[in-house]
């Protein structure tokens, strides 16, 4: 395997430097897609949508909102072929002849301004013919469901996707491993637990923007709110039947993506609708409404685990089934499908697994990436059944899970070995936070306390072969140019990859900008800015870059000098030689060279590195057994612990305490990983309480801040502590692996864990709402009717 | 269900009359065309939404005395329309001699919602989830209300007719809610249950006021309204009543509870069931009247 | 629609725009002026990303009409700083790194910037409670409350 020098350290690597972007953000300065100005050519759009889960459409009239004046474009379904989407192309544009879930895209309108785009929707008539939907994974999945993609045989798909056509089952990962059926019977205890965990939203405060403009030559271009607009453009450019280089995406800062504005969704609607009107940009901009139910969601799930142990508590086997509620589409949900698949186990070593992960289709709204890609989900049941398991051999949960979890060399679900992990550390150091072992008194009479813990792993999800890139430039100054791919989505990958390109070369971090915004004409290639392999994948090639870079300057000095490259060395921006002690800024010699020896004439050149990243030892899995060499680059791991009280008088919760403790191999940035975990635990806190979107005959009865509730500033934990845990990944920028998204997997379960310590309930998912812990506390007698 | 919002506000003419008269002229002339409106913080929403597509916005915010609030020991509290809460938070006469005014304000959204947002805004717009109508309630509150035919008071006990509903004709508008001095000795309590711990809206609202009051059988007397389990803010009588007769104790107390629940009918919707909402009303009564009973033995 | 001729003043500057009645003032600053430093994340009241100051008070400005605001002060995130320095708001939560994807910032800072004004020495409760209306999905919001408490003390320092 290729392995990633990891350079000598300079400062600003494991320094928590403040944000690049800072000072932009609070001045107001910075720019979002939304914030772009075009002129008064600028057209608005706006989407006349199914109101219907499941539809056939009849007939399409636009003929009355064309002649509105204003409108400038009316398009639908007719006006476009093609299929687009991620790992498995289900998806058309505009809907031609079904729509597949209230919200689906029927029309298009772009007019002089948003009243009037908004009136001629009114003047768009669709006549449809209602079709039964399905709505229940569970039932989607069995034959006598009604067939929602019957060209599912047809679609183009990744390789590692494996749908069955037929049916609507759009991926079904197996584990196969060991033999399950009589591992049972050396249990000494075995649980059956089925849990179902509802769709969520990610809610970015920034909504999905695109605005899209074609010119006379039919060069596409696009603005919008993305993480992943190498991924847009080549999908856009496939489906319109135009070259990639003909598509640019322009890119700026991204105002929360979570996942959300991975891949390609409503983006295409506004480049289809700017073919029609040549020369106009088109701006479509979700309402939060819009946001809520026609952006990606977190895939809904119904889980079954049946696990067991012997009588020292070794895990001997699980049978787990997923039915994930993947929605209309399941062009990018087929993949978390399969993360879920093979992490089936989470982070212990099981000998005997079989496991089924179904992707399934249904009238919902269309499932996609949210932070934790599946992880979230599967945990949040899973590390139940472990506390479960473990009260039920009579061990301690942190003693039951010390046992069984992961350490360097554990034979993983996926038949490869685990590398060098921190998870046990992560364990302890969790444990060691909340006071495992000890009970508080509650803070009141009318309270009930508790304390819960959960471990979780992640891995990238993505092709194996997904790569990245970068490049450096310096300039007179001496300044360092960084250029990337990789979009900013408030994580800092800015900032770290600032920090690594200072660090690889020999410069303050002062001394680095980041070519922003991204755009494909100029920036480096970067797969997708999404399964937290950001810090990992493109930290390689930065360094990769800045190793080139430098290697150029220390060629050109050592030439003048007469001396070996080996002998010198950048540091702060000068280039030094430890053998004769000469020095020279490296602004000295960026553009211009150096004159030759002689003097007649001159050598070097303006100094530009490149550098590129691709893990090149990811092997495919059998698919029947779910098996082979390595499924995925690492696994990010982690512990979470929380410590709360429910108030007997509401069912409220209160989170006294959360501790979160994870390897993330090296910390480039410590505050902002410390800063991620906290964001994590927020939200893995809001998702556990507060967030579910309700589903009611395929229409979502709560599409803003007002039925959707989020965590907001007065419903945070008394205290948070975060704890950075460094087992380096060998491979990785000076050992870092990701964190982005692996600070919300195990809150769910962790807060499950500590309500059934208060109180001795377990629920089917979350969220514990008030109103759910209340009256499950009236069940069980807890309280008074 | 709003799936579908507008984009933006929907088209509409902005009308600012120069006085109370020409106001309620212009809303009498275009009864179903033309709305008062004060913060806009419930208008512009429903517009948003579809529900509301009025033609004239009518704004009443700066006609003759709608910005005043005014405090006089023997006639009380006058809190002009067009007074946004936040202004009635910092007030220092509301804080001492209307705490519990206060209190149902500073539970209302957010600080900056709050500086649009109105008392009489809450009460017009009349939905049973209205956080200050409780307390305006409990507190004896009269409107002002200008129409056609001039100005006439009308006492908030008898303006609720159901969700959105409401006495006013058109062209009237309410220039300010009164209420008298309250009862000496008085305490109060606004206890909202809300998804979160602020900003929600209320799933259950329960304003408790309780007062020293010689000529009851109890001595004391209590005022009880429930928010957001009934089609209007609802007074629950026979919970008073019991505490009116009975010594006040925490046998009597849970009884009016459980009364309060009784009374109430609440629905189920996207906030929570009728049945939790049924037993919070009970719970909160309870703790309410607790907390304030504590208050008046001080 | 009828249309309106207001005069304001923004950011210390006088403004004379030309809008229709639904105009409201978050779209007056980022589409007439062009002063998009104030968020549009819901236009609904709900989310706090188009607070700004309203004769010194914050509010919503998805919630107030261009036209109510003739003669009005207003001020915005490009309006906090001095020109020589940043507001105490701005400084502190660049070092609190309250800051993420900085699309809530905006609406955090002007309500941060009112609560000082308003409550020089805030308590972290008083904070937490100035800002439930500014929703902010990255940070947890444990770093902006960390810089409020920051600014109020730059803020004595200064003063
Ligand atoms: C995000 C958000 C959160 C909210 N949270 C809460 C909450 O927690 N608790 C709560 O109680 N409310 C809440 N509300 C609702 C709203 O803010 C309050 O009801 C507020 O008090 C309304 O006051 P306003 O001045 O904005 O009313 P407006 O919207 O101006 O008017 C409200 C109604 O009264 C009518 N009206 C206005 N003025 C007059 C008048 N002078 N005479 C006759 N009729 C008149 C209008 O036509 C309209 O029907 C929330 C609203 C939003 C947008
Ligand atoms: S945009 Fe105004 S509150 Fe969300
Ligand atoms: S920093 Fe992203 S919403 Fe607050």
């Amino acid at each position: 395997m290729e392995k990633t020098n990891t350079p000598k350290s300079h400062s600003p690597v494991g320094e928590s430097k403040p944000r690049i972007d800072a000072r932009e953000k609070v001045t107001g300065a910075a720019l979002y897609a939304d914030d772009i100005q075009f002129g008064n050519k600028l057209l608005h759009a706006r989407i006349k949508r199914s109101p219907y889960p499941h539809a056939r459409i009849k007939k399409v009239d636009l003929t009355r909102a064309r002649a509105l004046p204003g409108v400038k474009a009316v398009v639908s379904g007719e006006d476009f072929s093609g299929y687009i989407g991620l790992y498995l192309k289900d998806r058309q544009i505009f809907c031609r002849e079904r729509t597949r879930y209230v919200g689906d895209p029927v029309a298009g309108v772009a007019a002089i301004n948003p009243e009037i785009a908004e009136k001629a929707l009114g003047l768009i008539e669709v006549e449809y013919e209602v079709l039964e939907p399905v709505l229940n994974p569970e039932f989607g999945a069995s034959p006598q469901a009604p067939l929602l993609h019957p060209d599912l045989g047809q679609y183009v798909v990744a390789s590692f996707i494996l749908p069955r056509p037929g049916s609507n089952i759009s991926n079904h990962f197996k584990i196969r491993k060991g033999d399950v059926a009589s591992a049972w019977k050396k249990c000494a205890a075995v649980i059956e637990r089925k849990y179902r965990i509802p769709h969520i939203q990610h809610a970015p405060l920034e909504p999905h923007v695109a605005i899209a403009k074609v010119d006379e030559s039919g060069e596409v271009t696009l603005w919008d709110s993305s993480q992943s607009p190498f991924a847009q453009r080549d999908l856009i450019a496939e489906t319109l039947g135009i070259s990639q280089s003909e598509m640019r995406v322009i890119a700026p800062l991204v105002g929360g993506g979570f996942g959300g504005k991975a891949g390609v969704s409503m983006e295409s609607l506004a480049v289809a609708i700017a073919t029609k009107v040549k020369g106009y940009p088109v701006k479509l901009l979700l309402t939060r409404e819009e946001e809520f139910y026609t952006a990606f969601v977190r895939q809904g799930l119904v889980a079954t685990f049946k696990m067991g142990c012997d009588k020292n508590g070794r895990l001997l086997a699980m049978e787990n089934t997923f039915y994930w509620d993947g929605g209309a589409y399941t062009e990018y949900g087929v993949n978390i499908t399969r993360a879920a698949g093979y992490s089936c186990t989470g982070p212990y070593e099981v000998p005997n697994i079989k496991a089924d992960s179904y992707c399934v289709y249904t009238n919902h709204p269309v499932g996609g990436p949210m932070r934790g890609f599946g992880m979230p989900e599967m945990h949040a049941g899973l590390e139940q059944c472990i506390d479960e398991l473990a009260l039920q051999i009579g061990m301690d949960a942190v003693e039951f899970r010390r046992r069984n979890c992961l350490k360097g060399g554990s034979i993983l679900p996926t038949g490869g070995k685990m590398h060098p992990t921190g998870l046990s550390e992560c364990l302890e150091k969790a444990a060691e936070a909340i006071d495992w072992g000890k009970k508080a008194p509650p803070t009141a009479p009318n309270k009930r306390r508790g304390k819960g813990l959960a471990l979780m792993w992640k891995a990238p999800a993505m092709p194996g072969n997904a790569g990245s890139s970068a490049w450096i430039e310096l300039a007179e100054d001496g300044m360092l140019t960084l250029g990337v791919g990789c979009q900013d989505i408030g994580q800092g990958a800015f900032t770290v990859a600032a920090q690594m390109a200072a660090a690889a070369f020999g410069v303050p971090y002062e001394s680095v900008r980041v070519a922003t915004p991204v755009d494909t004409r100029y920036s480096p290639y970067e797969w997708q800015t999404v399964a937290s392999r950001i810090t990992w994948s493109t930290g390689n090639a930065i360094i990769n870059a800045a190793h080139d870079a430098r290697q150029q300057v220390l060629d050109l000095v050592a030439k003048a000098w007469d001396e070996t490259p080996a002998d010198l060395d950048i540091v702060n921006g000068m280039v030094v030689s430890f053998k004769s002690e000469r020095e020279i800024p490296v602004k000295d010699l960026a553009i211009k060279g150096l004159p030759k020896a002689d003097g007649k004439g001159w050598m070097g050149g303006p100094i530009i590195g490149r550098g590129n990243f691709m893990p090149a030892d990811v092997t495919g899995l059998d698919p029947e057994t779910g098996q082979g060499e390595k499924a995925v680059v690492h696994y990010t791991t982690g512990a979470q612990a929380i410590e709360l009280e429910v108030d007997l008088d509401t069912g409220r919760i209160d989170i006294l305490k959360g501790v979160a403790a994870f390897d993330v191999g090296k910390a480039i940035n410590p505050d902002m990983v410390k800063a991620q975990m906290e964001g994590g635990l927020i939200q893995g806190i809001s998702s556990a309480l507060f967030e579910c979107l309700q589903l009611k005959d395929g229409v979502v009865q709560n599409p803003s801040f007002v039925d959707y509730r989020i965590a907001t500033s007065a419903d945070l934990p008394k205290s948070v502590q975060s704890i950075i845990v460094e087992v380096p990944q060998d491979d990785g920028p000076w050992g870092a692996r990701g964190i982005g998204e692996h600070s919300m997997v195990p809150t769910i379960p962790a807060i499950a864990n500590a309500i059934y310590d208060a109180i001795g309930i377990r629920f089917e998912g979350p969220p514990f709402t008030a109103e759910k812990i209340y009256l499950a506390m009236l069940e069980a007698g807890i309280v008074k009717g | 269900m709003t799936t579908h919002t507008h984009p933006t506000l929907p088209e509409f003419d902005y009308i600012q009359p120069k006085t109370l008269a020409e106001a309620s002229q212009f809303l009498a002339q275009h009864p179903d065309e033309a709305r008062p409106f004060l913060g806009g913080t419930d208008v512009f929403v429903r517009m948003r939404d579809g529900f509301l597509t009025p033609k004239f916005l009518v704004d009443v915010k700066n006609l003759d005395g709608t910005n005043d609030l005014r405090f006089d020991p023997q006639a009380g509290l006058t809190l002009g329309a067009a007074v946004n809460m936040n202004r009635v938070i910092a007030s220092p006469d509301v804080q001492e001699h209307y705490p519990l005014l206060a209190e149902a304000c500073r539970l209302v959204a957010s600080y900056q919602l709050r500086t649009r947002a109105t008392v009489v805004g809450n009460i017009c717009n009349a939905s049973p989830a209205g956080d200050t109508i409780g307390a305006c309630l409990a507190l004896d509150g009269v409107l002002h209300v200008h129409g056609t035919g001039g100005l006439r008071r009308e006492p908030l006990a008898t303006f609720f007719l159901g969700p959105g509903k409401t006495t006013l004709k058109p062209g009237d508008i309410v220039t300010a809610v009164s209420f008298p001095v309250p009862p000496k000795g008085c305490a109060g309590a606004y206890l909202k249950l809300g998804r979160n711990k602020l900003s929600d809206l209320s799933l259950v609202g329960v304003t408790v006021l309780g007062s020293p009051d010689p000529g009851l059988p109890s001595r004391f007397r209590f005022r009880i309204v429930l928010a957001s389990v009934a089609p209007v803010p609802l007074v629950a009588a026979q919970a008073e009543a019991v505490l009116a007769e009975r010594a006040v104790a925490p046998e009597s107390i849970r009884q009016a509870a459980q009364l309060a629940s009784e009374a109430s009918t609440p629905i189920d919707d996207v906030r929570a069931s009728a049945r939790y909402r049924k037993l919070m009303v009970r719970n909160l009564t309870e703790m309410a009247l607790t907390e304030v009973w504590k208050k008046l033995q001080k | 629609m009828a249309f309106h001729e207001i005069k304001l003043t923004v950011n210390g500057g006088l403004e004379q725009v030309r809008i229709p009645s639904n105009m409201t003032l978050l779209r007056m600053l980022r589409e007439s002026l062009a002063l998009t430093g104030t968020k549009n994340g819901c236009s609904a009241g709900e989310c706090g990303a188009c607070t700004v100051l309203l004769n010194g008070e914050p509010v919503n400005s998805c919630m107030v009409l261009a036209v109510e605001c003739d003669g009005a002060e207003v001020v915005t995130v490009e309006g906090l700083a001095g020109d020589q320095q940043l507001d105490p708001v701005q400084e502190a939560i660049i070092h609190s790194g309250g800051v993420q994807c900085g699309f809530c910032t905006p609406g955090v800072l002007i309500s941060s910037r009112a609560l000082l004004d308003r409550n020089p020495d805030p308590s972290e409760e008083e904070i937490s409670e100035a800002l439930v209306g500014n929703l902010c999905r990255c940070t947890g919001y444990i770093r902006i409350i960390e810089g409020v408490k920051e600014a109020a003390r730059i803020q004595t320092a200064r003063s």
